[in-house]
């Protein structure tokens, strides 16, 4: 096992940069997600560090060791590709097999190690099977296990879990986090699926456009996000711009307050609020004490059993939107209604646009 | 572990460009040799007064390239040669489509696979040999004339070998199954919902097929035809077989010249107009034979 | 409709079989002049055995076809395999230059062939019929191939890379015996290509040197009996052969599968 460290990596194609100075370290033994859309260059980022593309500049490190000029074949990496790529013409066990061969392990050491591979995934007794006998799940775990048979320092995970259907891709979830800490390595896990990313990762680092917005442990990046673009892109926001004054920000006429620093007053500010943190008071009621109070308008209620999304329109007409567990049997106020937004300074966080 | 290496990981000594280089370069100079090769030099040929070979003196000269004017009667040959074309595409059009469409909209399954295979199968047999027999099927006194005397015994020889006609029927033999062919890839990907739409906005069937059917279609029509029309215009050995003394047209010619009259430079500034119009043809059909000059 | 359309295909069919069909009927007539009724017999097929022409022009046919089938598939799977696998410059343009050779009608090569054979001296006979006939079929043999590594999915050998294989291992552990249906495809096609090729032979061939395609066109031409239509049955039979094998290696037939 060993730690990965990646330097100052920067990757372009022509003219447009798809890595731009990025450096990132992945702890030893902890699962870490490279989250972000696509084209954010997450994938290339993988795919240097395993050694399929050759960065412009900077280095990598497993274990302390510079393997950037260090051929795929002799990186001792393991990697689960989006379509599985199994070898279609060989049995599960000569799949699981193919990499201990390449490694001078044979015979009956081979077939014991397949097996207790084979186990770990839970697919014991398939080992004669072709690939194309097995479900997309099956042939999910026989990937798994042929990239962990080997021991390798590092885990590469290509969106190994978005070619399956809904249900079946949270037992891998599950499956998968389950084998990671049992065998302990180090892994890296590409997403675009930020519920994925938050379900399974010691450590998350959003990537947009060749850059690393945010990395942090996943809740710390949910609850602190630095960026508009982390905050957005991890969960649901609402954005309040305005201009600094004493003790907050005026939003359309509105003081809001934080408990994060300001800058001088008279200087532009964005903040956000995620939208479970709001509190709904009917126009009559009151926002409890210390609690920023903003006037809204109800514009839609969209009903989803458990809980109800509001869509309201905030001081100066800003779009805003509010979770709301249904507790009383019946959304808290109507379309056309006028409310008032209640949420505390501390989960009002001050971001950089 | 590491390797004094830096470029890309397939680096082994070799560069990528020298692996490159090497798995090309076979083909490609087999290819320079055998193709392009004797184009260029055929090119230049056509310029010669004669035939460079033994001691003769030779020059340059573009008169061969006034063949059409200081030989009319090959003017027209060569319309003959292009109407043999245009015929030959016409019919197999005419007969490919619908058969296309039959194969596509009146079969299903596995007994579909097995017409369309039996269709395109004569294609890939010898094209020689499908004309040779066609002289038994057509002379006088031949099968077509035993099968009509099957039914009227006095009925007079309604043979046709050794005419124009003939060499259309075994051209339209030989190339017709390109024409099922580039039309059923067509139009087996239409939709029976797309044809079912139009019914239900109220088509009717000659409306469903001229607005949807043959537009859709188009791109197999043109293909075929430009795949049948270049080879047709380049033939030879059909007009021979079965046109006898009818059968003169600008690829027997070019033939005559470098097998009988041994007029070489005549005979490549020939091909070479023929080339011409080839090109042509391909450029004006460029975008619609995209992707489709493969096997199947 | 639907027994409209049958009835057509039908027919369309009967065209394209019935000459086929007479041919091969007449080869087991008796009568040297084709006449009706029929009378069976397998003398024209006896007589090919004695006939050293062309007896002599099949083992050339064969010959040539080998030769070509070996040489294409070899030298036009490597090139198939940088087209389909590799990125490099000028890649497009090198997949243009193999439409010359399927798009440009036979007679204008086979006449710039022979011009350029002669006059380099590389001269007309065996070894020129087989420079012309590979490359005839290696463009077809590229596209055959190189639709094969299209299936063959790339990242099946980065998987083998990921898990110690060098690139050329990776090739021949995965994509090699992934590849072998294609690869058997193309030499077969090549072999037809090569066997069925009348019109180069015809400008390479010399009078003591032809092929089977050649001695035919010869004898038609010339006046001739069942006999042709004996050796003829036979390359048409061989044609076919190699080609539902060929279809079956490649599912060609199988285009219309879905729906």
């Amino acid at each position: 096992m060993a730690a990965v460290d990646a330097e100052t990596i920067g990757k372009s194609y022509g003219a447009t940069a798809v890595l731009d100075d990025v450096s990132l370290r992945f702890e030893d033994g902890r699962f870490t997600s490279l989250l972000g859309p696509s084209g954010s260059g997450k994938t290339t980022l993988l795919r240097i560090v395993a050694g399929f593309v050759t960065a412009d500049r900077g280095r990598i490190l497993i274990g302390g060791e510079d393997v950037t000029s260090v051929p795929v074949w002799k990186r001792a990496i393991g990697m689960v590709f989006q379509s599985y790529a199994l070898f279609p013409h060989m049995s599960v066990d000569d799949n699981v097999a193919f990499g201990l061969a390449r490694r001078g392990v044979r015979g009956a050491e081979a077939s014991r190690r397949v097996g207790e591979a084979l186990e770990m995934v839970r697919l014991s007794g398939f080992g004669a099977r072709r690939p194309k006998e097995l479900s997309g799940g099956q042939q999910q775990r026989v990937a798994l296990a042929r990239a962990i048979v080997t021991r390798p320092r590092v885990l590469l995970l290509d969106e190994p879990l978005s070619a399956l259907d809904r249900r079946l891709r949270q037992e891998m979830q599950v499956e998968l986090k389950r084998i990671q800490r049992e065998v302990g390595i180090t892994t890296i896990f590409v997403t675009h699926d930020q519920e994925e990313a938050l379900a399974l990762s010691d450590h998350v680092a959003i990537l947009d456009r060749g850059r690393i917005v945010q990395a942090g442990p996943p809740g710390e990046i949910y609850e602190r996000p630095a960026t508009r673009f982390a905050a957005s892109f991890l969960g649901d926001a609402n954005f309040l711009e305005g201009v600094v004054a004493e003790g907050g920000v005026i939003v359309g006429g509105v003081l809001v307050r934080t408990d994060d620093p300001l800058p001088a007053p008279g200087t532009k500010a964005l903040l956000a609020v995620r939208p479970e943190k709001i509190a709904l008071v009917p126009a009559w009621g009151a926002a409890p004490a210390g609690h920023n109070a903003v006037p809204a308008t109800v514009r839609q209620v969209v009903y989803a059993g458990a809980a109800s999304t509001y869509l309201l329109d905030g001081p100066g007409g800003v779009a805003l939107t509010v979770f709301a567990q249904n507790r009383t049997g019946g959304p808290v106020a109507e379309a056309g209604a006028t409310v008032t937004l209640a949420f505390p300074p501390k989960q009002t966080i001050l971001i950089k646009d | 572990m590491s390797e004094p290496q830096s470029g890309a990981p397939a680096r082994r000594g070799l560069s990528p460009g020298a692996v490159t280089a090497a798995l090309v370069t076979p083909a490609y100079l087999w290819l320079t040799v055998a193709i392009f090769l004797p184009l260029v030099a055929m090119l230049v040929f056509s310029f010669l007064t004669a035939a460079p070979f033994g001691n003769r003196a030779v020059e340059f000269t573009g008169a061969h390239y006034l063949v059409f004017y200081n030989r009319p009667y090959l003017v027209e040959v060569a319309l003959r040669s292009l109407a043999l074309g245009a015929w030959t595409t016409g019919i197999c059009a005419l007969i490919g489509l619908p058969a296309a469409l039959a194969l596509s909209r009146a079969f299903r399954g596995r007994t579909r696979e097995v017409l369309f295979f039996l269709v395109i199968l004569p294609f890939w047999t010898n094209g020689l040999v499908r004309v040779f027999s066609w002289t038994m099927v057509l002379r006088e006194n031949g099968i077509l004339d035993d099968i009509v005397r099957a039914f009227w015994a006095d009925a007079p020889s309604i043979g046709i070998l050794y005419s124009y006609p003939a060499i259309v029927v075994g051209l339209v033999h030989a190339y017709l199954p390109y024409m099922i062919l580039t039309c059923y890839l067509s139009v087996v990907a239409i939709d029976d919902e797309i044809l079912e739409a139009a019914r239900s906005l109220g088509a009717r069937a000659p409306v469903v097929f001229g607005k949807i059917v043959l537009p859709l279609a188009a791109p197999g029509l043109i293909a075929g035809s430009v795949l049948i029309f270049v080879p047709v215009i380049g033939s030879f050995m059909e007009p021979r077989i079965l046109g006898g003394t009818a059968g003169v047209t600008i690829g027997t010619v070019i033939e005559d010249q470098f097998t009988q009259a041994f007029n070489w430079p005549l005979g490549s500034a020939l091909s070479f107009i023929m080339l011409a119009v080839v090109l042509v043809v391909f450029a004006v059909f460029s975008r619609a034979l995209r992707g489709r000059l493969t096997l199947s | 409709m639907t027994a409209l359309g049958k009835l057509f295909l039908f027919a369309v069919l009967g065209f394209l079989y019935l000459p086929v069909a007479v041919l091969v009927a007449m080869a087991f007539n008796a009568s040297p002049l084709y006449a009706l009724p029929f009378e069976f017999t397998t003398h024209w097929f006896e007589e090919l055995a004695g006939n050293d022409k062309l007896l002599a022009a099949t083992r050339n046919s064969v010959l040539i076809a080998i030769l070509t089938t070996v040489l294409a598939t070899v030298i036009g799977a490597l090139a198939a395999i940088a087209l389909s696998r590799r990125r490099f410059r000028g890649r497009t343009l090198l997949r243009l230059l193999l439409l010359p050779p399927i798009a440009i009608p036979w007679l204008i090569i086979g006449t710039a062939m022979l011009v350029f054979f002669f006059w380099t001296g590389i001269g007309r006979g065996l070894h020129a019929m087989v420079l012309g006939h590979v490359a005839l079929a290696i463009p077809y043999v590229v596209l055959v191939v190189g639709a094969g590594l299209n299936n063959t999915r790339i990242d099946l050998e980065e998987a083998a890379m990921s898990l110690g294989s060098t690139p050329l291992h990776a090739f021949f552990a995965v994509t090699l015996p992934l590849l072998m249906p294609s690869l058997i495809a193309a030499a077969l096609f090549a072999f037809a290509v090569s066997l069925d090729q009348f019109v180069i032979s015809y400008f390479l061939a010399t009078p003591g040197v032809s092929t089977l395609p050649v001695e035919i066109y010869t004898s038609i031409r010339k006046g001739f009996t069942p006999e042709v239509n004996a050796v003829s049955s036979l390359l048409l039979a061989a044609s076919m052969i190699l080609i539902i094998i060929f279809a079956r290696l490649t599912k060609v037939g199988g285009v219309s599968g879905r729906r």
